[in-house]
């Protein structure tokens, strides 16, 4: 028995030994959100800024594509039958019209990933306060100055989505977020964002320490970045009605009356391995997956006007899905490396026109119509003809924008601002059931629902 | 059979034996342990004395000597027959044994270090012999030839393709995010059966790996090598395998050497793959095309219908299902082994060819293997085994299941081609550009490949040492150790000219080179004491795994014309995964055998692991179980109820986080090829726990009639805590997912066998088992919101997955007008599965297996698309609800039917050939459902999570027919 008993002491040992500690480990797979929030280096920032250039591309697509269809200015012509079901509001089998779902891609994927933006622009922000020695102030303050216009320009997409549901604003802090604010709350926080940046982006000496891509070309200094943060800003008050600070901001930005209309910093894309292309681009005349430009956006065109031709191109055959159809596919892109546009003059001179409309004084209209007709006649169209009134160069300018900005994410918001997103200002295609030969029912929908993960 | 032919190769071949020897106190014993049937010698049958450890084996004939005092009684027992006591009142002893028609005798193991025979069991295991599992018809994976072979067992398949892409599922889900399939272990080697993904995905537009319907790497195994599967179905049998054993545990024995005469067996299956069921096309008239494909380009369908007329005209209507899934696949299995050994060296050497076409053209699973076991006694103390495999596989499994945009996924390109648009290739080999959707089927089925290759070395290393052995107490020793690695080899290509490619990325290569390195060991101790009236035993040991995954995934775009290597294209792009696991415990049990009357276990497992929040906490596991033998007390006096056994298990498991779950990390990203970092979208929750489950299991053993009618009942009660679950937080916190563990889940059932043999005569011998078997879930608590799980299926709007307190965890909602309705639930009613085996006149073998499943909903989504496409049959019977495409998916199937000739043993060639079988069988050869797609078996998105039920055009099930042929020298 003496031996059993110390050979059993022995395994005890022996378990007791090989009892090892099991080391904790970091993630092998990606860098660590602890790594950068103290003593960040200028590349660790750096990479945080280019990530938050990257990453703003990410579900604009489906933001254009899906504001658009509720606007009725294109379909979305691909796998996914919801986006010509719910967008549309499309009656089902129950003759109840669909509503717009809280947690489909359609909303998810822009709200995500413009959030996602604004979380890396907050860790910036922290990094940046907690940063390397050898960041000066003047390198702090034009980390800052990026990431809050990000920020202000990230809730406004947001905000161009929910509308008068509200939105998060503060966000910084993921276990006690801030409560959904008003609309008008939201402004006043977007502008609060953008002035800050300005003022950072004056404290920032005359170069960043980070580098952005060419998309930025002549917005990649402290003053020049400001100049597009002015023209957000301009965007942003003319959204809430105030003409004067968007006059104001239109002076302080790149906006130029004869200036190259397409000048404005840009999204690009490329086909280095891990970037993304750009998926507004559609191949000519495929069908599977393909923007199709609304028929009354062709229908109600002026003759020969130059942006129809240039941005769609008649279908080699008519294509229909779902009950829509179209003669005309988009031709807005002429690559899937093609930039887009995050703004341009062309938007400022609209918006200058549209501020001018909003004074409404007989000076004012003038300079409102002399700015449509810079767009008009660039659009081959001539000059404008028509009654000069508030009300009718409302009208006007509305048209304009419809074509200037076609697909590219505006038509809902310019049409909701002045109550003509329903049917009185929107043709709506018809759509028939294949089963029973009757015509389908639609929504025009004006906002989106707060998103299901963020009604908890 | 195999056995009688064993034992009468005994008789005839091996001289006879027999030893004398006298001890001055004692008795020298001598005697024949025969079969009661056959009166052949049963060779290798353990002869022991009760109450010790000590006894002896009877030799090639069936003979044994031992000295023993008078009055002692001896226990007399062999593999399949049922156990006999005798008490020495002679010097020559003669004992017949009974066949074990209920497996009460079968030996199982219950520990890590230990075994107990069945009928001193407090479990319901679930075991599955050689012959249960490939002895009907051919089988290509392990998995898929169990399903219906037990009670508690639910499979599904993720894809039809051939070489896996099964899902095995014990007693409910068990777990949401986690793990749900059961842990499989090889000859005590913790086996990897992950799915690896190819990355088709990032060509198809499919959301995740699991939609690329890769195959399990169970697959891997063949399924003839297998001696028996046992099957831990739950916790409280589990309990030992602490925390990887949340979903259950598969054990699996692989064939050993037999002492004696070398044997040498040859067989070859020869076979065909056929479609299971085809769903059909919808048929069109001129006046249908036009009517229903109206658009406002064509308002009252004269194109559309012009185009028909021609191709009518032309003869150019086409049926594009049957042109790809009309493949009928030749099936060619080729298995050689040799076992054989004396009393110090055993071996089994065995290989394996598999060559298998699938119904879709250029698809195929091929397979080789080869094994090599041996036993080894390097003293009478110290006992070596090794098990060795090395398996090379490859699979083409072209393009199924879900996608976005892609054009490559055969199902979902079809419910968008019209039969009468000509999509063959013209006499240069140009496919033409599909009208109605972005890809052409043929171009991707002739073209476009998704193929991998594997290449694995499994390695066993069990070392016993009898540390110490007396009358009545013996210690021993055990070392268990081995090595799972896989070298896997996938490549994708879709050439730049297919439809979806042109004009965006020109083309698509991804190679991936994925190393998975499994190592394993455990070490015990194992303490018997043999009293008057009680056995005790005691095992402790420790447990250490350490698992290695390290994925790459290269891709590239922007292709060289022509070209399929990685380097040949203007974009590269990697992805590299690496998870690291390492997992240690210490293990306690005893047990305690009251004469087989009353049998205690209680035992305790604790286990650390770097999964968790703190790597180097412990949990502990523990276990209890009682089972008496009714029977076996002395009361019983029953001539009809044989044995009667009432048994209770409780034990606990448990299932840590996955790899990741607890780090917060950036992704990287890049733009104009300058990198940035971008934060993750996952939410590291840093403090997690494993989730653990709970579970009490009773339940009565009966056997009646001498054994010619058993009965197994079992209740199960399973809840699972701190159920693991990755819920959305708010997206504007930047992050989409967080894990949670705030849920407790509970899962009941009860399993029903019945096992009989109704005839049993010197013609016609008839076995016939009945399986019966469901389960119930409920989610008991959830502390946050309820919420559709991630990747579970595709959105209320669909119809989904949906976590919900107080409902089952299979129940699918969807959204309808902005309300969320149950719309069904994919937990069958209950399963029934029926298996005969008739022996008809010693030489034909007739046996079949049906299984029935009654309820269990699917989500059809391929109808979906069809409906959007209107290519779904005219014929089709109409929703159940008009909302949502969900289907009964009940079925009725003929999984497996063989007849057999076994040539009469007089024969000419006798001398040569000890056994010549031939035979025709086929597996899935009917299947009655009211379910319109292909198989109502299915899930697409894999093996993970609660897939199953969700059905997005899946590469279709095949029935199988095979010829077989099998010598044995």
């Amino acid at each position: 028995m003496k031996n059993i008993k110390s050979i059993l002491l022995a395994l005890l040992v022996f378990i007791m030994a090989a009892a090892c500690t099991i080391d904790e480990r970091v993630d092998p797979n990606g860098a660590s959100l602890n790594s950068v929030l103290t003593d960040a280096t200028f590349t660790e920032l750096n990479n945080l800024v280019t990530g938050i250039e990257a990453r703003m591309r990410n579900g604009f697509d489906v933001y254009v594509t899906a504001t658009g269809t509720i606007s009725r200015e294109l379909y979305l012509f691909d796998a996914d039958p919801r986006n010509l079901t719910d967008l549309v509001g499309l009656e089902n089998d129950q003759g109840e019209n669909r509503e717009l779902d809280n947690n489909s891609f359609y909303l998810t994927s822009p709200y995500n990933n413009r959030y996602r933006v604004i979380k890396n622009c907050n860790i910036l922000l922290e990094a940046v306060d907690n940063a390397s020695v050898e960041v000066t102030e003047a390198n702090r303050n034009g980390y800052r100055g990026y990431a809050n216009t990000i920020i202000a320009y990230e809730l406004l997409l947001v905000l161009n989505l929910l509308d008068e549901n509200g939105i998060r604003v503060d966000t910084s802090d993921p276990d006690n977020l801030g409560d959904f604010v008003t609309k008008e709350a939201a402004f006043t926080e977007i502008v609060r964002l953008l002035d800050l940046a300005v003022t950072q982006l004056g404290q920032a000496g005359s170069e960043f320490s980070f580098a952005l891509t060419p998309g930025f070309t002549g917005f990649n200094t402290p003053a020049t970045f400001t100049e597009f943060n002015r023209a957000i800003k301009a965007r942003v008050e003319i959204y809430r009605g105030d003409a004067d600070a968007a006059l104001t901001a239109l002076g302080e930005s790149f906006f130029d009356l004869d200036g190259d209309l397409s000048i404005g910093p840009k999204h690009v894309f490329s086909t280095a391995g891990p970037d993304i292309l750009n998926n507004l681009f559609k191949i000519p005349q495929q069908s599977g997956d393909q923007i199709i430009a609304n028929n009354d956006f062709i229908n109600s065109a002026a003759p020969n006007d130059l942006r129809v031709q240039r941005k769609t191109v008649v279908r080699d055959d008519a294509v229909s899905l779902g009950g829509f159809s179209g003669t005309h596919e988009t031709r807005l892109y002429a690559s899937s490396t093609s930039p887009i546009d995050i703004t341009r003059n062309e938007e400022l001179v609209l918006i200058y026109a549209e501020a001018n409309i909003m004074l409404n004084t007989a000076a004012s209209l003038t300079e409102a119509v002399e700015a449509l007709n810079i767009i008009r006649t660039a659009a081959g169209i001539g000059a404008y003809g028509g009654t000069v009134d508030q009300a009718a160069l409302t009208t006007e300018m509305l048209d304009q924008r419809r074509y200037s900005l076609w697909a590219e994410g505006h038509r809902m918001i310019d049409l909701r601002r002045y109550d003509r997103l329903n049917t009185d200002f929107v043709v709506l295609d018809t759509n028939i059931d294949p089963d029973s030969g009757e015509e389908l029912s639609q929504v025009i929908f004006t906002q989106f629902p707060i998103p299901l993960a963020d009604t908890n | 059979m195999m056995k009688k032919v064993y034992n009468y190769l005994m008789v005839i071949l091996l001289p006879l034996g027999m030893y004398h020897s006298t001890y001055a106190q004692q008795l020298s014993v001598s005697g024949k342990i025969i079969d009661s049937n056959t009166k052949e010698g049963i060779a290798g049958a353990n002869v022991v004395i009760k109450g010790t450890s000590r006894g002896t084996i009877t030799d090639i004939d069936g003979n044994f000597s031992i000295d023993v005092e008078r009055g002692k009684i001896l226990v007399i027992s062999f593999v399949s027959y049922l156990t006999e006591e005798i008490e020495v009142t002679s010097a020559t002893m003669n004992v017949e044994l009974n066949e074990d028609i209920t497996n009460l005798e079968e030996v199982v193991i219950s520990g890590l270090a230990s075994s107990v025979k069945r009928s001193n069991l407090a479990n319901a295991v679930g075991t599955v012999s050689a012959e249960e599992l490939v002895g009907t018809t051919g089988q290509s994976t392990i998995d898929g030839a169990l399903y219906g072979k037990l009670t508690g067992v639910n499979i599904t398949q993720s894809s039809g393709a051939p070489g896996g892409g099964v899902a095995m599922r014990l007693r409910g889900v068990s777990s949401i995010f986690g793990n749900n399939q059961p842990l499989f272990i090889i000859d005590g080697v913790y086996m990897n059966n992950s799915e690896i993904a190819s990355g088709s995905r990032f060509a198809s537009g499919a959301n995740n790996g699991a939609e690329e319907n890769a195959s399990n790497r169970l697959a891997d195994l063949d399924p003839n090598d297998i001696e028996t599967i046992e099957v831990l179905k739950g916790p409280s049998a589990a309990a030992i395998y602490g925390t990887r054993a949340n979903a259950g545990v598969v054990l699996i024995t692989t064939k050993r050497g037999q002492s004696g005469r070398t044997r040498v067996t040859f067989s070859q299956d020869i076979g065909v793959n056929t479609i299971l069921n085809k769903v059909g096309r919808r048929s069109f008239t001129a006046d249908q095309v036009q009517a229903e494909f109206t658009s406002a380009s064509d308002p009252d369908g004269t194109i559309t219908r012009g185009q028909f007329e021609d191709a009518l005209a032309a003869g150019e209507i086409f049926d594009y299902e049957d042109e790809i899934f009309g493949e009928e696949g030749l099936i060619l299995e080729s298995r050689i082994s040799i076992s054989g050994g004396d009393d110090k060296t055993k071996f089994y050497v065995g290989g394996s060819i598999r060559d298998e076409d699938g119904i879709v053209k250029n698809t195929g699973f091929n397979r080789r293997n080869i094994r090599m076991n041996l036993d080894h006694k390097l003293s009478e103390k110290i006992k070596i085994t090794t098990s060795s495999n090395y398996i090379n596989s490859d699979a083409a499994r072209s393009f199924t299941g879900n996608e976005n945009e892609g054009g490559l996924s055969y199902g979902y390109t079809l419910a968008f081609t019209r039969d009468w648009v000509n999509l063959f290739p013209d006499e240069f080999g140009n496919y033409p550009t599909n009208p109605n959707y972005p890809g052409n089927p043929l171009l991707t089925r002739d073209v476009a490949q998704n193929t991998e290759t594997t290449n694995r070395f499994i390695q066993g290393l069990g070392i016993e040492y009898n540390l110490f052995n007396t009358s009545n107490t013996s210690i021993r020793l055990k070392f268990n150790g081995g090595v799972d690695y896989l070298q896997n080899q996938t490549f994708v290509y879709v050439p730049e000219f297919q439809q979806a490619q042109v004009g965006t990325t020109n083309g698509f290569i991804a190679v991936g080179n994925n190393e998975i390195f499994n190592k394993n060991f455990q070490a015990f101790a194992t303490f018997d004491k043999f009293l008057d009236n009680v056995t005790l035993s005691t095992q402790a040991g420790i447990s250490y795994l350490d698992f290695d995954r390290d994925l790459v995934l290269t891709q590239t775009t922007q292709l060289i014309p022509g070209q399929t290597n990685a380097t040949q294209g203007g974009a590269q792009q990697v992805i590299q995964d690496i998870q690291l696991e390492e997992e240690f415990g210490m293990i306690l049990q005893q047990e305690a055998n009251f004469d087989d009357k009353v049998i205690l276990t209680a035992g305790i497992r604790l286990d650390k692991s770097s999964l968790n929040g703190d790597p180097n906490e412990f949990f502990a596991f523990p276990k209890a179980s009682a089972a008496v033998n009714i029977a076996n007390f002395d009361f019983w006096t029953s001539s009809v109820v044989n044995s009667l056994k009432y048994r209770i298990a409780y034990g606990e498991t448990g299932n840590s986080p996955t790899f990741g779950a607890l780090y917060t990390t950036f992704d990287a990203t890049n733009i104009n090829g300058s990198p940035g970092v971008i934060i993750g979208l996952d939410r590291g929750a840093p403090d997690l726990e494993p989730e653990t489950a709970q579970e009490i299991e009773t339940g009565i053993d009966a056997s009646f009639l001498d054994g010619q009618l058993s009965l197994t009942v079992t209740y199960y009660n399973k809840t699972i805590e701190n159920l693991l679950y990755e819920r959305q937080i708010p997206s504007s916190t930047g992050f989409t997912f967080q894990i949670f563990n705030d849920a407790d889940l509970r899962n009941q059932g009860l399993e029903v066998a019945l096992n009989a043999r109704p005839v049993s005569n010197s013609r016609i011998t008839w076995n016939t088992g009945a399986n019966f078997w469901f389960n119930r879930s409920e989610l008991t608590r959830l502390d946050g919101p309820s919420i559709a799980p991630r990747n579970s299926a595709f959105g209320t709007g669909l119809g989904s997955f949906f976590l919900e307190e107080g409902e089952p965890i299979t129940q699918l909602k969807g959204n309808q007008g902005g309300e969320l309705v149950t719309i069904g639930d994919v937990e069958p009613d209950f399963q029934f599965s029926w298996f005969n085996e008739i022996n008809l006149f010693n030489n034909i073998d007739v046996s079949f297996l049906l299984h029935w499943k009654e309820g269990g909903d699917n989500l059809n989504l391929t109808r979906l698309l069809t409906d959007i496409g209107n290519t779904t049959p005219r014929d089709i019977e109409p929703l159940r609800d008009p909302n949502f495409y969900v289907e009964d998916a009940s079925y009725l199937r003929l999984r497996e039917l063989a007849v057999y000739y076994t040539f009469p043993k007089i024969s000419a060639f006798n001398n040569l050939v000890n056994n010549l079988k031939i035979g025709a069988s086929a597996r899935n050869l009917f299947t009655i459902t009211d379910y319109s797609s292909y198989d109502p078996e299915v899930s697409t998105k894999g093996g993970q999570g609660l897939s199953t039920g969700v059905e997005v055009t899946p590469f279709p099930s095949a029935k199988q027919y095979y010829f077989h042929l099998a010598v044995e020298f």
